[in-house]
């Protein structure tokens, strides 16, 4: 009998340095990827930051490109577009042939979205975790 | 149907947690998640009735009118019952829906209740 893929829902309610959340979010998706896991990744709040393009921490672990790795493994990462226009990222109405809202400020690889997102998210998940959020 | 427990452990105000936690709350009710919404420590706070237009006078959302939004939805809401004492809150001065129940029991609903819990 083949087994289900089993997925875990993350999401990160607080900017991408400051504190280490994003960094071991990165690292337990990551580890979750490589045990055979469905990763989705929900950035709320300040956590919309790390989908900053162009970050370039000269210290730390730099979590807009942990962010693209992730996604090339197979990680689906979605991000508030309440949370994104309040902080500047989002440049106009959604494009439904795009399903995100249009920002060249963004990686490619997080789609801003309503929170419906993260509700399908969660409504698809076996675990789930948010992060940041005690701060 | 899918279940979730949203957690509110921060005041209405002075942080976005709370706002956020509830809008989370009321999205997954108009998704037609089974949600419940459990207030402890200084999140009991949201659980007070009268704010007076926080909008207008703090550019901060009302989170009374988010959680009366809530159970007008058909979610439950719990306020900690003991986090409420410490406080010196009086059940007269809590949003009408909102549910009284010791921790264990709040602990109870998250532990025995099933769904995925998300903590603000």
């Amino acid at each position: 009998m083949v087994e289900k893929k089993k997925t875990l829902t993350m999401m990160l309610f607080t900017g991408p340095y400051g504190s280490q959340y994003a960094d071991h979010m990165c690292r337990i998706a990551d580890r979750a990827l490589d045990k055979g896991y469905g990763v989705q990744i929900f950035l709320y709040g300040d956590g919309v930051h790390s989908q900053l393009k162009g970050q370039n921490p000269k210290a730390f672990f730099n979590v807009g490109e942990a962010l693209t790795k992730l996604a090339e493994k197979g990680a689906v990462i979605k991000s508030c577009v309440r949370c994104s226009q309040a902080r500047g990222y989002v440049e106009g109405e959604f494009d439904e042939k795009e399903s995100r809202y249009p920002s060249s400020k963004a990686i490619n690889v997080v789609k801003i979205y309503s929170l419906y997102g993260y509700v399908e998210m969660l409504g698809n998940t076996d675990k789930a975790i948010t992060l940041g959020s005690s701060n | 149907m899918t279940k979730i427990l949203v957690l509110i452990t921060h005041p209405p105000f002075g942080h976005e947690n709370t706002f956020a936690g509830l809008y989370v709350a009321s999205t997954a009710l108009s998704k037609g998640l089974e949600v419940t919404v459990a207030m402890t420590g200084d999140g009991v706070y949201a659980g007070r009735k009268g704010q007076v237009d926080p909008l207008a006078n703090i550019n901060m959302p009302s989170t009374e009118d988010q959680v009366r939004d809530i159970i007008d939805l058909g979610g439950r809401a719990i306020v900690d019952q003991g986090a409420l004492l410490e406080r010196g809150i009086m059940q007269e001065e809590l949003i009408e829906g909102l549910e009284i129940q010791p921790l264990g029991k709040i602990h109870d609903v998250m532990l025995d209740e099933g769904g995925i819990i998300v903590t603000f």
